[in-house]
Order: structure tokens, then C-alpha cells, then sequence
């Protein structure tokens, strides 16, 4: 009989062994993120005028099961940008859920209650709700995404994701932005992710080449450019959904419709694909 | 899953399924994913020194794969300047290959440039901002800095002065240099052009008996043209360089860019 | 004060004979001096007011907020000492965001008085720390539809099991004051610092717990609010004062859900009101004696 107090209460050893603790001593190195498991597809969107149109589907693939049908892609952030996820969806909940303690606490900041608070404090309530109080814009929101996803690849620990931040810079111009996870940022009049950068961008490209044809744009021209792309797709990307969010950001405030579905599909086309698939002929 | 997010056709196999997902003390065949922290965006840059001045000089693309990413993501920044748009900067830095490491290269020589300026009264000498870039990448030695890095300024003695480097540190001074994606057409062509190699007397004599081409510094306008030829030529022959053309010539009055297109195919 | 001289009143976390903590009870002294808070709970809402003595001339207006918003839907104010109060606050966010870390979802706002209360309390048992010089009122409103968990993607299923109850609400408006000892209830109406008495009696006038609760509009609190604190505050003592004012109103009222300050033209009316209102006060009462 052991009587030592470190043994009460445990099984005897000369009953059950003496206890196997090797499952507690971790010999292999810190394993971190190597794959995505439930992945978004493509996130586009294009400068317009007034500001920013995005568009994502609905759906979160595992591998080639279609999943979540039914997965909100586009976020918006203060009300005043719009984060569109590619890639791993737990990281983007991740990074959700980080950007709404972001945005709580720079709420704090804004409100001029700590003690350093005193200049912009004296902000009257009733300003302008679309002014920025010193809030974070989308480039800067862009900014810090691009220092966070860039700081976990250097621990490879990367976030599984592609991102496309919309909203305005400093200068109240249309901003729209990406950055993945590697942290390689970069910005441009249209922008999308995975296979989008294949079949949609080259459509957008066409209405918005340069940022002076995007400046001519009209809301209405880019929301018909990008579900137009939608469909496309749709067609061509077999992880893709007709279901999609439309997200659009102008300087009146974030407007997400989560509830789209594409319209007068067209299948006629994928009788005459030939060279792959099951027919013979 | 390098495949999924590449869009580099020659990289993608067939695109991610259930059963590429990693497995725990996975049996013979199986694959192991590992994530790759580099990737190479494309471009290409060019510095050439004069007798008073420097030209850096470099394209607007950022590419991954076969897409084109952005056609306006310049590689060439103002470094060391006291306001944020650098408009009393010295010193030009280009970085050429992953564009993430470039951007992190650049704000960190620039955050330190900034502080010298702080500390000590006045504006960092490119000879002093060259040894410390150096010794940036060297610091990053077992994870390195996937970027070719150009410095280019104008000396104590008000000359032009080009520093090129490798990812980990290895720098000279040089006349002129070319790096990234289409180094190896560039480079040829500035030993060339700017310094006279292979360009012999007409009838100086046979064999080791011709005489060289005496060499002299370029004007600026020279330059400039030679610049804008170069480019046009690795547009022309790579597929990663093209869009637009940024350059920064660094005189003593101060540093003027120009921006000019290229083809956009 | 009976106190003085035994010793008990000299170390916190030491109980006198009979069974008093003169730590906890000074720290409340320090509560009776500062300017007058406020909380009234309605129905459709809650309303923080605080009567904020103006110091010197060199402050600038409107600055130097006094009631803090924590997460989005809660505001806290506080009377006594300032710095305590800021400590306060600082904590009362950590433990909102702590909440958010584990559940993924705002914290209630019996939560966090109750968290704040122990938090409190913790600072009248040890001899190295002295208890909070702060009476706290923590006011807000919570969510009184399903609110979506944080991150959360999908819409989930929309009847059957874990599906969602059509009709179905709860949460709504929380009004809690927590006192040095950390001893914290719920209330109707709350009010505490220099001018509490006075404060009080007009917050049971209204009726908030019985049918005049029930038929209380947010705006009608508001003004109430701004009535109370003028008539707490001592014009022949107290220097000049601003008033401070935020509501909190569910997701279909003025702030949907969050907690804001009031708009100044409302909170200016309010003080006109309150103004016009002390003025026939006064009339009434000089009438009478002179009769």
C-alpha cells in the first residue's frame, strides 16, 4: 500500500501498471496550420464613383463537398468598410471576431473617456453620423490586416485567407485593397480572389481598366458588372454557389444583401464543351 | 494546399479534395503540405549611377503566377524623408521579388533612417544607409528577406552612387545593375551601354591589340533613354514585367519622378 | 465618529466589534462628495445622467466625458473619485471582452454588475489595497432578439431544433448600482453622490417600479433626468456644472441597441425644461411664504 499523498486517490500501480504519462511529453515540434479545411472560393469587387461594389457566395466547401450553403463571406467593418474572406472560413471567423474587439475598442478611444481623450473628445454627439470621428478607415483597416497576416506567416502560423478590404482612405477616395496570407498586399480599380482572378477579373478589367474609368462608373454599372461575373463563376468554378452576398460601400454607409441569387442562368453553352468530363464523342 | 491558392497553372495539380487532407503518422505515399512562406510577385528594376546623379528605375507590376495582381504596385520608395510623403528624401530604395518581404525591408529601413535623422540632426549618407541595409538582411540570415534590394543616392562628394544586393546581405558599390525577374536580358545590355564592354576602336588593331572604347559618364538624358529602352526590351521577351514604368532620378536639388507606360500584354 | 482612535479604522480587511468595516465606510464618505449620478430604467430603455462640477475655467467644455460605454450596449457612471472610477471602467471593459473571448456573445448586464461586484468587493478584504472611493451605476440593454454569436456565419435553421422561436424575446433594459463595499442591486431608478437624497425622493415620484414606470417614454426619461439633476445640484455651494447625459434603447428605438450619448438638442430641450421647471418651483415656494 502506497501512503504517500501523491498517490492517494489514484489507481494502484500494482493493480493497473504504474501510470503512462508519455501521452503529457510532446516530443514533435508545434504544428501549425498546413492546409485549410472549410474554404470560401472567390471574392470579387470593383470601384465605382461613389465607392465599392464586392460580391461573394454563400458557400463553404469542405474539400469538394459542398458544405455550409448558407456562410456570410463579406463583413462589415465600423459601418463604414466591407472585409470580403477567401480561403479558411475558422480564420475568418478568427479574424472577425478579432476586427469586432478592434472596432469596440477604438470605439473606446473615439469616445475621449480615457484620460488621454481630451482632443477629440469634445466631438458633439450629434456630428454627422458619416464622419469619421478619428475612426479606422478602410485603408487603414487594410493597413493592419496586412501587418497581422504578414506577422503570423513570419511565425508559420498563417491565416488560410484572401482578403479584399473596400471602403475610403484618408482622402475619402473609393479604396479597394487585398492581401493574403502570406501578407503580399496590393490594391487595383477591380480585384478577386482565387479563381475569380482568372474569369472574373478580365471582365472587370474591360469596364474599369485604369482608376479614371472606374471614377466613371456608376453604382448601377458595377453591381450589373459584378453579378454578371457572379455568373460566370458559377458556371466555371465547381465550388461556387448561385447563392452570394452583394456588399456596397459608398461614403452613406455599408449596405450587405446576403439573399442574392443569380438570375436567367444559361446552360446552353455546357452542351458544347467537349475534350473532358463523361461524354464520348 | 499551395495548389488551391497558386494561380499558377504549372503548380496546380488537380485542386484540393478530402483526400489531400493532411493525416496524422500517415502511411508510405502519403503527402505532407507544407506552407510555403515565399512567393516570387514578378517585376524587375534598374539603377544606374552618373557623374551627379543616380536613376533607379523600376515596372508597376505585381504578379503571382500567370495573373496579373495589380498594374500600379510601385517597387522604388523615398527613404529616410521627415513627412510621410517623403518629399525631403535623399535616398531611393527598390526591392524586387516577394513583395510582402519588400514592403517589410523597406518600412523597416525607413523607420530607421527616420530615427538616425531624429538622433543625430541630419539626413542618414547613402554610404552609412548601405552598410546598415546590409546588416537588416543579414539579421534575417536563417529567414531571409526574399528580396533584391537596390540603394541608390548621391555621395559625400555629390556623385552618383549605386549599392545592389543579394537577399542576405552581400553588397558592392556599383556603376549600374539590374535585378529581378528580367535581370539576366537587362544586365547584358547595361555592361554594354553604360560600361562600354565588347565595344572596341574600329580598326585599333587584332586580337588583344584592339583597343576599348574609352568610357565616359552618361548625361542624364542619356540615361533616361537607356532606361526606357531596357525596359521596352524586357517587356518585350518577360512576362512578369510591363504596365508601367517608375523612375527616380536623384539630383542635389532633390529627387523628380517620372512615370511612363508600358505594354500592357 | 466612534471609529476614531480604535484602531479599527486603520487597515482594511479588519472588522471592528461590531461588525464594521470603517474602510469601506470612509470610502463612501468620499462618494457622498462627488457630483450627482443618476440611472432611470424605463421601459424602452435606460438613461445615465451625471451633474459634472466644473473645476476650473481653463476645462474645455463638453470634453472630459464622465460616463464611459462598455462593449457597446452598456455605459457606466460613477460619483466619488475620478481616478477610482476610470479603474473602474478600464476593468469593466477587460471583463466585457473577457466574456466576449469565452462566449462569443455581449455580456448581459446583470453580468457584469455581477462581476463588477465581486470585483469591488475583493478591495475591502486584503490590508494592501483600500476599497474603491466610487458608487458605479451600470445601465444598459440587452439584446432582446436572438442576437447572432460573434463570427458565427450562417443563419442556422430556422425552425425545429436549435431553431428559433418566432415571437420570442427576452433581455431588455439592466440598471445596477454597485457600492464600495461591492454590494450591488438592481434598480428602477438609481442615484448617488452629493445630491442623492434629493435625487431619490424625485426618482420615486416617477413611479418607475409601478404603472408610471411602465408609461415612461426614453425621452420623458431623458428629460426627468435632466430635471433630477438640476434640482440635486446646490446652487449656493456648488460651482457652475454641465450636465452629461447617454441612453440606451433597444434594437427599435434612438440607438438601436448601443449605448450613446444623448443628442445635444434633445439634451439641450431637456435643460431648458428642467430650467423652466426648477423657475416655477422657486415661484411656488416664494408665493407661499409670502402668504
Amino acid at each position: 500500500m502506497d501512503h504517500r499523498p501523491q498517490a492517494w486517490g489514484r489507481p494502484r500501480d500494482d493493480v493497473y501498471g504504474p501510470y503512462d504519462a508519455s501521452y503529457l511529453h510532446n516530443n514533435q515540434p508545434k504544428t501549425a496550420t498546413q492546409s485549410p479545411i472549410v474554404t470560401g472560393t472567390s471574392v470579387i469587387a470593383i470601384k465605382f464613383k461613389d465607392g465599392v461594389v464586392m460580391a461573394a457566395d454563400n458557400l463553404a466547401s469542405y474539400g469538394s463537398l459542398a458544405r455550409f450553403t448558407d456562410v456570410k463571406r463579406l463583413r462589415p467593418f465600423l459601418s463604414t468598410s466591407v472585409v470580403g474572406f477567401g480561403g479558411d472560413v475558422s480564420d475568418m471567423q478568427f479574424l472577425d471576431r478579432h476586427l469586432n474587439e478592434l472596432a469596440i475598442d477604438e470605439a473606446y478611444e473615439a469616445e475621449g473617456c480615457s484620460a488621454g481623450g481630451l482632443g477629440s473628445s469634445a466631438q458633439e454627439p450629434d456630428a454627422s453620423p458619416g464622419a469619421s470621428k478619428g475612426q479606422l478607415n478602410a485603408a487603414n483597416l487594410h493597413k493592419y490586416l496586412t501587418k497581422l497576416m504578414y506577422r503570423r506567416r513570419n511565425s508559420f502560423d498563417p491565416l488560410w485567407n484572401q482578403i479584399l478590404v473596400a471602403g475610403f482612405d484618408s482622402a475619402s477616395a473609393p479604396f479597394l485593397a487585398s492581401v493574403d496570407l502570406r501578407g503580399t498586399a496590393f490594391t487595383s480599380p477591380s480585384l478577386a480572389t482565387g479563381y475569380g482572378a482568372m474569369l472574373a477579373q478580365p471582365i472587370m478589367r474591360k469596364y474599369a481598366a485604369t482608376e479614371e474609368d472606374a471614377a466613371k462608373l456608376t453604382r448601377d454599372d458595377a453591381v450589373r458588372v459584378v453579378r454578371e461575373c457572379m455568373k460566370v463563376l458559377f458556371y466555371r468554378d465547381a465550388r461556387s454557389l448561385d447563392r452570394f452576398s452583394l456588399a456596397v460601400v459608398t461614403r452613406d454607409g455599408v449596405d450587405i444583401s446576403e439573399d442574392e441569387v443569380l438570375e436567367q442562368q444559361s446552360w446552353a453553352f455546357a452542351e458544347r464543351i467537349r475534350g473532358y468530363g463523361t461524354q464520348t464523342v | 494546399m499551395a495548389a488551391m491558392f497558386s494561380q499558377n497553372p504549372l503548380m496546380n495539380g488537380p485542386n484540393y479534395s478530402v483526400n489531400d487532407a493532411p493525416r496524422i503518422g500517415a502511411p508510405e505515399g502519403a503527402r505532407e503540405h507544407r506552407f510555403d512562406p515565399y512567393t516570387d510577385n514578378g517585376g524587375s528594376t534598374l539603377a544606374i549611377a552618373g557623374a551627379d546623379f543616380a536613376i533607379m528605375a523600376g515596372d508597376t507590376r505585381l504578379t503571382s503566377g500567370y495573373s496579373i495582381n495589380s498594374r500600379f504596385h510601385p517597387k522604388l520608395f523615398k527613404i529616410g524623408g521627415t513627412t510621410a510623403d517623403q518629399k525631403d528624401a535623399t535616398i531611393v530604395l527598390s526591392v524586387v521579388g516577394f513583395a510582402a518581404d519588400g514592403e517589410a525591408l523597406k518600412e523597416r529601413l525607413d523607420a530607421i533612417c527616420k530615427m538616425y535623422r531624429y538622433r543625430h540632426g541630419k539626413p542618414m549618407s547613402v554610404k552609412a544607409c548601405a552598410q546598415r541595409l546590409s546588416t537588416i538582411l543579414y539579421g534575417k540570415r536563417f529567414f531571409p528577406y526574399y528580396a533584391y534590394a537596390i540603394l541608390a543616392g548621391l555621395d559625400e562628394e555629390g556623385k552618383g552612387a549605386v549599392y545592389s544586393y543579394d537577399p542576405v546581405g552581400s553588397y558592392e558599390r556599383e556603376q549600374c545593375r539590374a535585378g529581378g525577374a528580367a535581370a539576366s536580358l537587362i544586365m547584358p545590355f547595361l555592361d554594354n551601354q553604360v560600361n562600354f564592354k565588347n565595344q572596341y576602336i574600329p580598326n585599333s588593331g587584332e586580337g588583344h591589340a584592339l583597343v576599348e572604347r574609352e568610357r565616359r559618364p552618361l548625361t542624364r538624358r542619356e540615361v533616361e533613354i537607356l532606361v526606357k529602352d531596357a525596359f521596352d526590351g524586357a517587356v518585350e521577351r518577360h512576362i512578369e514585367v510591363g504596365d508601367g514604368l517608375q523612375m527616380m532620378i536623384i539630383t542635389k536639388s532633390g529627387i523628380e519622378e517620372v512615370l511612363l507606360p508600358l505594354k500592357k500584354d | 465618529m466612534t471609529s476614531i482612535g480604535t484602531g479599527y479604522d486603520l487597515a482594511n480587511s479588519i472588522f471592528s466589534p461590531d461588525g464594521r468595516n470603517f474602510q469601506v465606510e470612509y470610502a463612501v464618505k468620499a462618494v457622498e462628495n462627488g457630483g450627482t449620478s443618476i440611472g432611470i430604467r424605463c421601459k424602452e430603455g435606460v438613461v445615465l445622467a451625471v451633474e459634472k462640477i466644473i473645476t476650473s475655467k481653463l476645462l474645455k467644455p463638453n470634453a472630459n466625458k464622465r460616463i464611459a460605454t462598455v462593449d457597446r450596449h452598456l455605459g457606466i457612471v460613477y460619483s466619488g473619485m475620478i481616478p477610482d472610477g476610470r479603474h473602474f471602467v478600464d476593468r469593466a471593459r477587460d471583463e466585457a471582452r473577457a466574456w466576449r473571448d469565452t462566449f462569443k456573445t455581449p455580456i448581459a448586464t446583470a453580468d457584469l454588475a455581477s462581476r463588477m461586484g465581486g470585483y469591488m468587493q475583493a478591495y475591502t478584504l486584503y490590508q494592501s489595497v483600500r476599497p474603491f472611493g466610487i458608487t458605479a451605476i451600470i445601465g444598459g440593454f440587452d439584446p432582446s432578439t436572438d442576437l447572432p454569436v460573434d463570427g458565427e456565419v450562417g443563419r442556422g435553421p430556422s425552425c425545429g431544433a436549435g431553431g428559433k422561436v418566432p415571437g420570442k424575446t427576452f433581455g431588455g433594459p439592466g440598471l445596477y448600482m454597485i457600492e464600495p463595499s461591492g454590494l450591488y442591486w438592481g434598480y428602477y431608478g438609481a442615484a448617488t453622490g452629493k445630491g442623492r437624497q434629493a435625487a431619490k425622493a424625485e426618482l420615486e415620484k416617477l413611479d418607475l417600479a409601478g404603472p408610471g414606470g411602465e408609461s415612461l417614454t426614453l425621452e420623458q426619461a431623458v428629460k426627468e433626468a435632466a430635471r433630477i439633476i438640476y434640482v440635486a445640484h446646490d446652487d449656493n455651494k456648488d460651482k457652475d456644472f454641465e450636465l452629461e447625459m447617454t441612453w440606451i434603447s433597444g434594437p427599435d428605438g434612438p440607438t438601436k441597441g448601443l449605448h450613446q450619448e444623448v443628442p445635444r438638442a434633445l439634451r439641450e430641450e431637456a435643460e431648458r425644461l428642467a430650467k423652466k421647471a426648477l423657475e416655477s418651483d422657486d415661484e411656488d415656494e416664494d408665493g407661499k411664504m409670502e402668504e
